[in-house]
């Protein structure tokens, strides 16, 4: 019976050390997002999962009993906002999300590493993610190790393919990310003829022509939506038929391919790390409800990035006794990023994966089908790292 | 120092020096859109040479700053005396071609961009106080300079030229050799301020030197007034600080807010808030309150 006591008051002792007292009324995220300017329709749904992570997390009891608030901060696209915005935040913040998108996080990012503040860059690839150790994580593997098995198993259901084509534009990690692709097409030892897609081209006619003068058996498409849209469109014209012998990269899965491309895109193969069609309580209702906000918009493939962190940050304040408290603040923000760094097991929307030295190495990728204007699941591709 | 009030003293910095080098060539009707593809060629040379070459960061800047003069020089040599439509054209088009080259260089990290720039002194405090002090030089030195032009001769002649050139050259007025200094001039201070505006982010990429900054520079130097360089000064900070300040719902119409100031300045007063009237009776004023004394 001593004993039995002993080990409760132990446990008592430990529970209250490990959890310690939370001063803070409510948890505010700041969100360094792009709310304005060119790309305020990603920088809304990235928002909107923040948020409605947040909704869910309060209605269930908040963050140790106290509710959170993301806390949106415009940075209009602009590395000057960003920096300014990100030397604001890091005074007093515990952790942020962000920055979004990828010039603002180069401007931004060192402010953070520099006040050793955790920021979570959850939509950009790992390129971007990894010179900010440990003050950020990685939402995805490096891109070469990455993509080089998915376009494997993308070749592999054909037979018939030697010569491919790829389109490759100019901006940001495209490139790195068609360098995945040329690494799958090396392993497999066949021929790739690689076309440039300039980034203020509207007419693709002659790149097409040129390109099928290849008379390649199979295409990927490394390029925006709407020009990847049009590419096909232009090859449809001139007669291509095998649609499942294209590949459209995951950045190019967005709303514009499916209303540019329209019936022209019937049957072509894209590639993207989320499962819409999964059928799960929490992620049905996530659907529901972005449908419900967007009138009946489909859900982006990186709406449920942020939405993940959100949860990711309330696991770590919770793990690790994070209480808020201003005078701890350097220690706490430790805490969470070195929780952080090497989460396992996390239960995100979509699947549960772990981090490794703040990489998600664990999370599977995705080969779909259109049918019929909507993406049917065709092969699921397990990490092998 | 908080780090928000040196982010927005180090910007403001660079946007003035920036306003000053289109200010400049503009004294000759040349809008020379140039100076932003020198900003990012000096820049990368410089940030090439820091991490790659570990060139001490002086060094760097220095050649950052020869690097855009040279560059202006030569294509001073094409476009000195051309019309203000040609030399918008061959600054798109140098933006473009610079684009282009850089995305296709993996040394300068092609379309990823540069990362992890060192510290320029100690630590992360003095290589603060170490930027600030050298763009607030600059901003002294580059204003002085103009200032000077502005009330010698070569200025008057300028001025000849941005009315009529056909004038001018009858003033016995070389337009050519004008506008070919002021736009040499121009290009060696963006070459230089595009490698300080790299060390301010500590990295570089191509998205930090869109046509975006041809629109804040545009609108601070015709709101600001382009018939002396106090517009620009006093413009840069208000028009960046002023956003910051925006309460959050008004936020998204920050682009609308800018564009109207610009058509409500361009109709109601086309010389922009100061012009050269103005500076001239503040110093009659001044001088009458001295003689007072």
């Amino acid at each position: 019976m001593k004993k039995l006591a002993g080990v409760m008051v132990l446990l008592l002792v430990a529970s209250t050390a490990a959890f310690g007292q939370v001063v803070v009324n409510e948890w505010q995220i700041p969100f360094l997002n792009s709310l304005t300017g060119a790309i305020a329709s990603i920088g809304e749904y990235l928002h909107w999962g923040a948020n409605y992570a947040a909704q869910e997390i309060n209605a269930a009891g908040g963050i140790a009993g106290k509710p959170v608030k993301v806390i949106g901060v415009d940075t209009a696209l602009d590395p000057q906002k960003g920096s300014v915005e990100m030397a604001r935040i890091v005074k007093d913040s515990l952790v942020a999300l962000g920055p979004v998108p990828e010039p603002v996080i180069m401007a931004a990012m060192p402010i953070a590493v520099e006040n050793g503040m955790m920021s979570i860059t959850a939509t950009t690839s790992y390129e971007y993610a990894a010179p900010y150790f440990p003050w950020t994580v990685s939402w995805f593997p490096p891109t070469e190790e990455r993509l080089a098995p998915l376009v494997e198993a993308w070749l592999k259901q054909f037979s018939d393919i030697k010569t491919v084509v790829q389109f490759i534009e100019p901006y940001g990690a495209w490139p790195g990310m068609a360098k995945g692709h040329t690494r799958a097409l090396g392993n497999l030892k066949l021929k790739e003829v690689k076309v440039d897609v300039p980034s203020d081209a509207v007419a693709f006619g002659p790149i097409v022509v040129r390109a099928m003068s290849q008379k390649p058996d199979a295409v990927i498409l490394a390029c925006n939506a709407e020009k990847a849209a049009k590419i096909i469109k232009e090859m449809k014209s001139l007669g291509w038929t095998k649609m499942n012998h294209i590949l459209v990269f995951s950045s190019a899965d967005t709303p514009e391919l499916y209303t540019t491309g329209g019936k022209d895109i019937e049957g072509v193969q894209i590639y993207n790390y989320t499962n819409d069609t999964l059928d799960t309580p929490r992620w049905n209702a996530f659907k529901a409800a972005y449908m419900a906000d967007h009138k009946g918009t489909q859900v982006p493939s990186l709406a449920p990035n942020y939405y993940d962190a959100v949860y990711m940050v309330k696991e770590a304040i919770e793990k690790t006794g994070v209480t808020g408290d201003p005078k701890k603040l350097k220690e706490e923000r430790k805490k969470i990023a070195d929780y952080l760094q090497n989460v396992k097991g996390f239960k995100g929307l979509l699947f549960e994966w772990d981090n490794v030295n703040g990489v998600a190495m664990t999370k599977p990728t995705y080969i779909f089908e259109v049918k019929d204007g909507k993406k049917k699941l065709v092969l699921e591709v397990k990490p092998k790292f | 120092m908080s780090l928000s009030i040196y982010y927005f003293l180090a910007i403001t910095a660079v946007n003035i020096l920036m306003t000053w080098a289109i200010y400049l060539p503009y004294r000759v009707a040349h809008l020379h859109f140039i100076t932003i593809a020198n900003m990012a060629i000096s820049g990368y040379l410089a940030g090439f040479l820091v991490m790659s070459l570990k060139l001490p960061f002086f060094w760097a800047l220095l050649i950052g700053f020869a690097v855009g003069g040279i560059i202006g020089y030569i294509v001073s040599l094409f476009i000195g005396d051309a019309p203000t439509f040609a030399v918008v054209i061959v600054g798109f088009t140098f933006i473009y071609i610079t684009r282009t080259v850089i995305e296709n260089l993996p040394a300068v990290g092609g379309t990823m961009g540069m990362f992890g720039l060192p510290n320029i002194g100690n630590s992360p405090a003095a290589h603060r106080y170490i930027i600030l002090a050298i763009l607030y030089g600059l901003v002294l030195l580059v204003g002085f300079l103009i200032h000077r032009f502005d009330s010698s001769r070569l200025g008057k002649a300028a001025s000849a030229v941005f009315v009529d050139k056909d004038l001018a050259t009858s003033l016995g007025v070389d337009i050519k050799k004008v506008g070919q200094l002021l736009q040499v001039f121009s290009c060696l201070v963006a070459g230089g301020t595009g490698v300080l505006y790299g060390f301010i982010y500590k990295s570089f990429h191509l998205d930090f030197f869109t046509f975006h900054l041809v629109g804040v520079f545009m609108t601070t130097i015709f709101v600001g007034g382009y018939t002396t360089l106090w517009g620009s000064l006093l413009m840069a900070p208000v028009l960046y600080g002023l956003p910051l300040l925006f309460p959050k719902e008004i936020q998204s119409w920050r682009m609308v807010i800018y564009g109207v100031i610009l058509i409500l300045i361009l109709v109601l007063k086309p010389e922009g808030f100061i012009t050269r009237k103005f500076v001239y009776n503040i110093g009659i004023r001044l001088s009458r309150k001295r003689g007072k004394i």
